[in-house]
């Protein structure tokens, strides 16, 4: 099956039809998903979805029974010929257990075709400096997946797949990565695609979100695309719940307007089109109706995913 | 080629700093090394005691071929164990590495599936000589430390000059050398068609094991079997036969058809093996 905009120079990634069995299982069906040059792409599931098989077919690891896929141009089996501008980092740091960190980054050097950073510059950037003369095995998991994502760095590879990049991260580490990531991104336009779990952090910094469920991609297409037509959702707590609700059922701008509790002790809930928080806050007050909180629920990647499971 | 010299230097890289590497090279030299030291305790006991009954004197005495046969039969310790540890390291060397996911960055960024089974094959081959080298130059250091080398000779003559002693032991060791390559080749085909690193090791070593027993009840057909050439546990190799001239036996009866199959017929049990093993490595799941 031909695919358009094989090879073409604004997609690092072009998947088309991708099928893939482990025996008579389909783990991967018609599956089509391209990234775009300069991209932060997620790509988020439930256990089980594919994730990391579609990943694994990505970066040549396995085979697939039908399909079309193009890494930067190339057949999956022929990354190697791009000399470094595709890089992958796993779930499981793959590094040499018995070597230490500097002895990985220095490995990871000589496979680089185009080294841009030298060994000490990259446990700098990564904050393990001072964990340079140890041996792998004896790292914590964040550490080891430093190390992991160091290798990466050595050179200045155009398109990064990173499988469940927070696993084993703490709080400061997980800025760390997302920081960089932001950084490669803006500074040397590498795309990215990422496979997370971890969807608040997705959020806050891809470009672009491909929602994975049974082997399919149910929903894909820039942040900006899938939220635009989602509306936030207010609720307000104030006193004569009966007259506020009257009033605000008849304004234009306010959907799926529900009420709980009665009297001086209750809230109303909606959907805002066309009107804001301010705007309602003042109507009930000119009326009279004493507002004591109003709290904007603003649509994010967990309900986005939440709701397109269910409706799958 | 396929990034063949990248892929190269990352492994040797690796194998520099690897206490396996470490481990392949030493263990062999060490032992043969020890198989020396006690060999020799136990001649100067056995002199000792001669001494104290008056026996071991008289005529029939050889000289000379304690010396030479505890030094091939050193050797051929060595080699047995240098045999068995290549191939255990051969079935290592990919199968730990897709264990670790190590071998992913190099086959994602720089060097074919195909080049990097070739660069541990080359590794195991590097590690092999350097094992092989420095088991030959321990051996014939401690070798020489121990006893007094000669022509071996009984009742004042000459069974065998020295000159001829060596050129002996160089054949059978370059005979028994001939083989080695398969063995690791071998190594590699298990290691590529694994799960993983303790399934790799224990087939290889499985394997290897059961062909040296199995060549005995193959009757003709071990000829053409590379471990029948092997210094191994059952040992069928020339250096065995060296071992028996150089201590002055004389009916040592030396096939040379047979000497000509060990030189030829392990290359093409090497060549199928690689090839098998860069035809299973190209569609497998890494």
């Amino acid at each position: 099956m031909a695919l358009e905009g094989t090879g073409s120079s604004d997609q690092v990634l072009s998947i088309a039809a991708l099928d893939k069995r482990y025996g008579k299982t389909r783990v991967l069906q018609d599956l089509n998903l391209s990234v775009t040059r300069g991209a932060i792409h997620g790509l988020v599931g439930l256990n089980g979805s594919g994730k990391t098989t579609t990943l694994e077919c990505v970066l040549g690891m396995q085979s697939f029974n039908s399909g079309e896929l193009r890494v930067m141009g190339r057949h999956p089996s022929r990354l190697w010929q791009g000399r470094g501008d595709v890089v992958g980092i796993f779930d499981s740091p793959s590094v040499h257990p018995a070597m230490t960190v500097r002895q990985v980054l220095e490995h990871a050097r000589i496979v680089c075709a185009r080294p841009v950073r030298s060994p000490a510059e990259v446990e700098a950037l990564l904050g393990i400096s001072r964990y340079s003369n140890y041996r792998i095995r004896q790292l914590s998991l964040g550490n080891r997946r430093r190390a992991s994502i160091g290798q990466a760095l050595i050179g200045q590879p155009d398109f990064i797949i990173l499988d469940e990049p927070f696993n084993g991260l703490d709080a400061g580490g997980v800025d760390d990565v997302l920081a960089l990531i932001q950084h490669l991104n803006r500074e040397h336009g590498t795309s990215f695609l990422l496979s997370s779990h971890q969807l608040a952090y997705l959020e806050s910094i891809c470009t672009h979100l491909a929602i994975l469920h049974r082997g399919r991609i149910v929903l894909n297409g820039s942040v900006d695309a899938l939220f635009h037509n989602r509306q936030a959702r207010l609720t307000i707590r104030c006193g004569q719940l009966d007259k506020a609700y009257t009033l605000l059922a008849g304004t234009d701008g306010i959907i799926g307007i529900t009420r709980s509790g009665s009297g001086d002790n209750g809230s109303l809930s909606m959907t805002l089109s066309n009107i804001d928080a301010a705007a309602i806050n003042s109507t009930l007050v000119l009326a009279g109706v004493p507002v004591s909180a109003l709290e904007m629920q603003q649509p994010n990647l967990t309900q986005l995913f939440h709701d397109v499971l269910e409706a799958h | 080629m396929d990034g063949f010299i990248t892929a190269l230097k990352a492994e040797l890289f690796v194998a520099l700093r690897s206490n396996s590497t470490r481990l392949v090279v030493l263990l062999p030299a060490v032992i043969s090394a020890l198989q020396l030291v006690l060999v020799s305790f136990r001649s100067a006991g056995d002199q000792a005691r001669d001494a104290l009954t008056g026996q071991g004197f008289g005529p029939g005495t050889v000289d000379g071929a304690d010396a030479w046969g505890a030094l091939v039969d050193a050797m051929s310790t060595g080699l047995t164990l240098i045999g068995l540890t290549l191939v255990a390291y051969a079935a290592w060397s990919f199968a730990s590495d897709k264990d670790s996911g190590a071998l992913r960055h190099l086959l994602i960024r720089r060097v074919s599936r195909r080049a990097l089974v070739l660069a541990k094959l080359a590794t195991a081959h590097i590690v092999g000589a350097l094992s092989v080298a420095l088991m030959l130059a321990v051996a014939i250091v401690v070798a020489n430390g121990l006893w007094q080398f000669g022509p071996v000779v009984e009742d004042g003559y000459e069974l065998i000059g020295t000159a001829e002693i060596h050129s002996e032991i160089r054949i059978g060791l370059l005979l028994a050398l001939v083989p080695l390559p398969a063995a690791i080749a071998l190594g590699m085909l298990i290691s590529v068609s694994t799960q993983n690193a303790t399934q790799a090791i224990t087939a290889a070593l499985g394997l290897t094991l059961a062909l040296d027993i199995f060549k005995a009840l193959m009757g003709n057909f071990s000829s053409y079997l590379y471990v029948t050439y092997q210094s191994s546990l059952l040992n069928e190799s020339y250096l065995d036969d060296v071992s028996r001239l150089v201590r002055g036996f004389s009916d040592v009866l030396i096939d040379p058809a047979a000497l000509q199959l060990n030189q030829w017929a392990p290359w093409p049990q090497f060549l199928l093996f690689v090839v098998l093993s860069l035809i299973v490595v190209q569609y497998r799941k890494l």
